[in-house]
């Protein structure tokens, strides 16, 4: 136990505890909740229900964003914020922090360099260096209270909108802004609005499309989740701008408690006279309804997703007429992104001149990422565009994690790709991330060590699109099955001479002939790591070795018997009891048993594992 | 739902009754005339422009399925990117291509997935060996099969109005199937789908009377004239509800009815001399 | 044993949507979740109140991943096969899982304890691998976890 005051080494920013009057944030995002947040939310709520004259109020908001650490626990307005806590640390958070005002130094993130403990949130790196925009309420609010919401300054940017100015004059205003979709190829958001204004019709539609579908991005869940309101608002501004009286938010069913969420505060915000008729007794009529996604990850392409909200099978259209004047029901339709409807209150709110002045040249504003994979600090970011892969990995991510070297970052899902060491200076915006062979997509960003095979990366999202393609389009549905085939070829050691041509020629018909963006996309993760990490692919076909000692047919482990203490920890990680030792004595892997599955590489706490290549024969693993 | 203007493709008139502008479109170097918004591989093909295409039928909706119907848009002089013509509206002053060494590449790699799909198909080894392939350079498909997926049955069978049989499953996996793989409960045995099959992969067999396809068995109803056999049971019934004529209507063929009238004209002398 | 169809449940969720092709995936969701699959005898019904073709019903059930065609065992376990839980070792879990349920993912086991899927990212990347038990998210799902968890699931 330490006064607050000595935790912070910084003495200009010491943390003055206030006696009463606190608010308890407890994260329960997905994340928190698997890890136990529940239970620590409801033993904060034992401790405080009869307990009102300390003026403590508990709260279970959105995800703050550090899953890494959580269950994570919020004290306001000090702005302490515990780690890993669990229900059986509520009573000492109780009695030391909230009663007595000292902080629970073992709670707080301590810095993995000086293991300094650093209990306020906004000194610790991961939080410091974000611009929180679309996230701006996530985690400050109750997610199922509107009062709380509105506390917190949502709705305020429909009320300038629906109040002050013209449709026209709010399309300017998101143009100004620069606002660019935030869910993938980055089309302007007030193009599309003006295009579909113009439209000739009566009836048109938006829509949010949260079908979040790249594998590795949370972005649209966490903020369906912890702040649904600040998505409403948006819709609400973006169908006055383009005259829509009707609205769907396409929610995946995989995301059970966003929906739960969305649905409360739908039902809230209707309560208080923001969706319905004449809404702010301004005449503007708009309804918005729930559809929940059917789990096909081409919905998430706007065609696929309205013949979808149709009641059909979700296969996507050619785009030679656009959404805005043919799309649901053949009807002009605005479709945007979970996280650009988000960004719009807050513009119209401040004003467009604020969040124009982030960013760079034509990628305005901030951009929220999913950092997840092989960094010490996963979780989920808002950044100004423009922050380098660098800051955002190392500053923010707290570098890797085991002390694995970076290999690779893959960004933009199945669509992108993956972007080599040399490249940790690129600063993030959608033109660069073009340029540099992948894609700003949805905002998933995994972070790769020296144990991921390259090969084996683009192998998994041709497999994940072969099963998620529609299957409509010739080279689409055949290229992926003539691709997978290929590349199982690679990792088995059976690859044949010329393969890498064969595979860069199918990509190129993949590009060119496929009929929507998952097909004409769908070679971009083997394109990039071919561009990047070709030595790899050379190393499969050629020697057949995975010089990651990843690939099970190409790999064999051994433990260096003069490193292994005998802890027996592989022993038990091994699923097929294929090590054979006694408790503090060598150990040995039977290569007879061993799948080559590496759970003991991962396990052994004195690296002692090692890998090394295993000898395949042309065909012989085919 | 009613659509604010007329679908691309369908250009008698616009939405308030008036004709559709006409624009000018230049293929190949020729310029050719035809209303806005029409398919522009209905266009190219009035012109006698020839473009493969495996997926089309002007009995239906476009699909844009197979993709060889793509051709290169110019913009200012230099290539652009490739549409499918089928799909594609034309729009006044569009240029295109229909033959450039990049549209017959991109042909002869889509020809060589699917000969990889149904390497021993008659149809496709024959186009293949247009766009000079003899054989697929990948691995024939473990099941090889003579379905395209081109889809013209499942279309067809949405145009007669049953949607007995529809494509299911997704990705490599896709198919064409009768619900839940058992014999389609709304299939009338008509041979919409046999008939417009590019392949010859859907057969019907018939013998004794009664004809089978979709593991369905029908019986066939004779014509009381001549007793053959050319339409089913069902078939009669599905198209005297729709047209609302009497069921007799389709107890004697065509071609029997044909021959009555005939013999009818004649026995009034309304043929003048005859044959 | 399969359960038996009980169609009460069915006609109480038909008659809550408006019948017209729109109400097709949301009714197919609810009777998915009220019957933990789409019984076939169900599916006719379905087709008929909406006025949608059953070959139509078909290629919706199969083409959306959210529904199956098979009774479910009683606790449903979802490996997460996202981007991240594969290079956390979501292939070495599922293997593992395979090998104690001896049934490959889409089968459910003989007596209906259990069924094995494989799931699109569920966005809980932080917590890689994930595997989620029945309703239950469970992190950093390590195979040597896998008895513990598996008994807990059984009696669930």
């Amino acid at each position: 136990m330490v006064p607050v005051a000595q935790c912070d080494p910084a003495a200009e920013t010491s943390v003055r505890l206030r006696v009463s009057g606190r608010d308890i944030r407890i994260c329960c995002g997905t994340g928190c909740r698997a890890n136990g947040a529940m239970d620590v939310a409801d033993a904060f709520a034992r401790a405080y229900d009869d307990r009102s004259t300390l003026q403590i109020h508990t709260k279970r908001t959105g995800c703050h964003g550090f899953c890494e650490r959580g269950p994570l626990v919020m004290i306001e307005p000090d702005g302490i914020l515990y780690t890993r806590v669990k229900a059986a640390d509520v009573p000492e958070i109780c009695t030391r922090t909230l009663e007595r005002g000292e902080v629970v130094e073992r709670l707080v993130y301590h810095h993995p360099a000086d293991h300094r403990p650093i209990p306020l949130a906004k000194e610790i790196p991961f939080y410091a260096r974000q611009t929180r925009i679309a996230l701006r309420n996530i985690g400050r609010i109750d997610p199922t209270d509107i009062a709380d919401a509105l506390a917190h300054g949502a709705y305020a940017g429909m009320r300038t909108a629906l109040t002050e100015l013209t449709p026209t004059e709010v399309i300017d205003i998101i143009e100004h802004a620069g606002l660019r979709g935030r869910g993938g190829a980055g089309f302007s958001t007030a193009g599309k609005w003006r295009a579909c204004r113009r439209a000739p019709g009566e009836r048109k539609f938006v829509i949010c499309n949260g079908d979040e579908g790249d594998p590795g991005a949370f972005k649209d869940r966490s903020i369906l989740e912890g702040d649904p309101h600040a998505v409403i608002e948006g819709m609400i501004i973006g169908a006055y701008a383009v005259g829509a009286h009707e609205g769907f938010l396409y929610v995946r069913d995989e995301y059970p408690l966003a929906v739960r969420h969305l649905e409360a505060a739908l039902a809230a915000a209707r309560e208080a006279g923001f969706l319905g008729h004449d809404i702010l007794g301004t005449g503007f009529a708009l309804d918005l309804a729930i559809a929940r996604g059917g789990g096909a990850f081409i919905c998430g392409e706007s065609s696929a997703l309205m013949r979808s909200l149709e009641g059909r099978v979700g296969e996507p259209r050619a785009k030679y007429v656009h959404a805005t004047e043919r799309g649901l029901f053949d009807l002009p339709t605005v479709l945007n992104n979970v996280e650009t409807w988000a960004h719009v209150g807050a513009i119209l709110a401040a004003g467009p001149d604020a969040f124009a002045a982030l960013g760079t040249g034509r990628s305005k504003g901030t951009k929220a990422f999913s950092l997840v994979g092989k960094v010490q600090n996963t979780g989920l970011i808002e950044l100004p565009m423009g922050t380098t892969l660098r800051e955002i990995i190392f500053d923010i991510g707290g570098g890797m994690r085991g002390d694995r070297p970076f290999k690779a970052v893959q960004t933009g899902g199945p669509s992108g790709g993956c972007l080599p060491a040399s490249l940790l200076d690129l600063p993030v915006d959608y033109e660069q991330l073009t340029a540099a062979g992948s894609m700003m997509g949805s905002g998933g960003m995994i972070v790769m060590d020296d144990r991921t095979c390259m090969v084996d990366v683009a192998r998994y999202f041709l497999r994940y699109l072969s099963e998620e393609s529609c299957g409509k389009c010739l080279p689409c549905r055949e290229g992926l099955r003539q691709m997978v085939g290929l590349f199982d070829r690679l990792v088995t050691g059976a690859g044949q001479t010329g393969d890498l041509e064969r595979i860069e020629a199918l990509a190129q018909t993949m590009q060119a002939a496929s009929l929507c963006e998952l097909g004409k996309s769908a070679a971009n993760p083997v394109l990039s790591t071919l561009r990047y990490f070709r030595e790899e692919y050379t190393a499969h076909l050629e020697a057949r070795a995975c010089p990651a000692g990843s690939c099970r047919a190409l790999t064999t482990y051994h433990i260096r018997a003069q490193d292994c203490n005998g802890c027996h920890t592989c022993f038990t990680a091994c699923p097929l009891g294929a090590i054979a030792g006694v408790k503090h004595k060598a150990h040995r892997i039977d290569a007879d048993r061993c799948i080559g599955c590496g759970a003991c590489f991962e396990a052994c706490p004195r690296h002692a594992v090692g890998f090394g290549p295993k000898m395949v024969c042309a065909g012989q693993e085919a | 739902m009613k659509a604010v203007r007329p679908a691309p493709g369908h250009q008698d008139t616009n939405d308030d009754g008036s004709p559709p502008r006409m624009v000018a479109v230049v293929a190949d170097g020729r310029t050719l005339h035809a209303p806005e918004g029409t398919f522009l591989l209905e266009v190219l093909r009035k012109a006698g422009i020839v473009i493969p295409t495996l997926c089309h039928h002007p009995a239906v909706e476009p699909a844009g399925a197979c993709r060889l119907c793509l051709v290169e848009i110019l913009r200012n002089g230099t290539p652009g990117e490739l549409v499918t013509a089928c799909l594609f509206p034309i729009t006044d002053g569009l240029q295109v291509r229909t033959r450039s060494e990049r549209v017959q590449a991109m042909r002869r790699n889509l020809l060589d997935l699917l000969l990889a799909r149904c390497p021993d198909t008659p149809l496709i080894q024959q186009l293949a060996r247009e766009y000079g392939l003899d054989q697929t350079s990948y691995p024939r498909n473990t099941e090889a099969t003579d379905c395209i997926l081109c889809g013209l049955c499942t279309r067809v069978c949405d145009r007669v109005g049953l949607s007995a049989i529809s494509l299911v499953s997704h990705g490599t996996e896709r198919k064409v199937a009768p619900p839940l793989k058992q014999p389609p409960p709304d299939c009338v045995g008509c041979l919409a789908c046999a008939a417009i099959c590019p392949t010859g992969t859907i057969q019907a067999e018939e013998s004794n009377g009664t004809r089978t396809i979709w593991g369905k068995t029908f019986t066939m109803l004779s014509c009381k004239t001549c007793g053959r056999a050319l339409i089913t049971t069902a078939q009669a019934e599905y198209w005297s509800g729709r047209s609302r004529l009497p069921i007799a209507y389709f107890e004697t063929c065509d071609t029997c009815k044909r021959a009555s009238t005939a013999a009818t004209m004649a026995a009034l002398g309304a043929l003048g001399n005859g044959r | 044993m399969a359960p038996c169809f009980d169609p009460a449940p069915l006609a109480e969720i038909l008659a809550r949507y408006a019948p017209r092709e729109t109400s097709l995936i949301p009714v197919l969701q609810d009777v998915q979740r009220a019957y933990a699959y789409l019984p076939c005898e169900g599916l006719a019904a379905v087709s008929k109140t909406l006025g949608v073709p059953l070959a139509k019903v078909f290629s919706v059930v199969t083409f959306y991943r959210a529904f199956a065609l098979q009774p479910q065992g009683r606790t449903v376990i979802k490996v997460c096969t996202g981007t991240a839980c594969h290079i956390r070792g979501a292939d070495r879990l599922l293997d593992e899982l395979e090998r104690r349920l001896a049934i490959a993912p889409g089968q459910t086991t003989p007596d209906f304890g259990f069924t094995l899927k494989t799931v699109n990212c569920v966005g809980a990347c932080a917590l890689a691998p994930v595997m989620i038990l029945g309703e239950r998210y469970v992190a950093q799902a390590k195979t040597n976890r896998l008895p513990a968890l598996l008994d807990e699931g059984g009696h669930a």
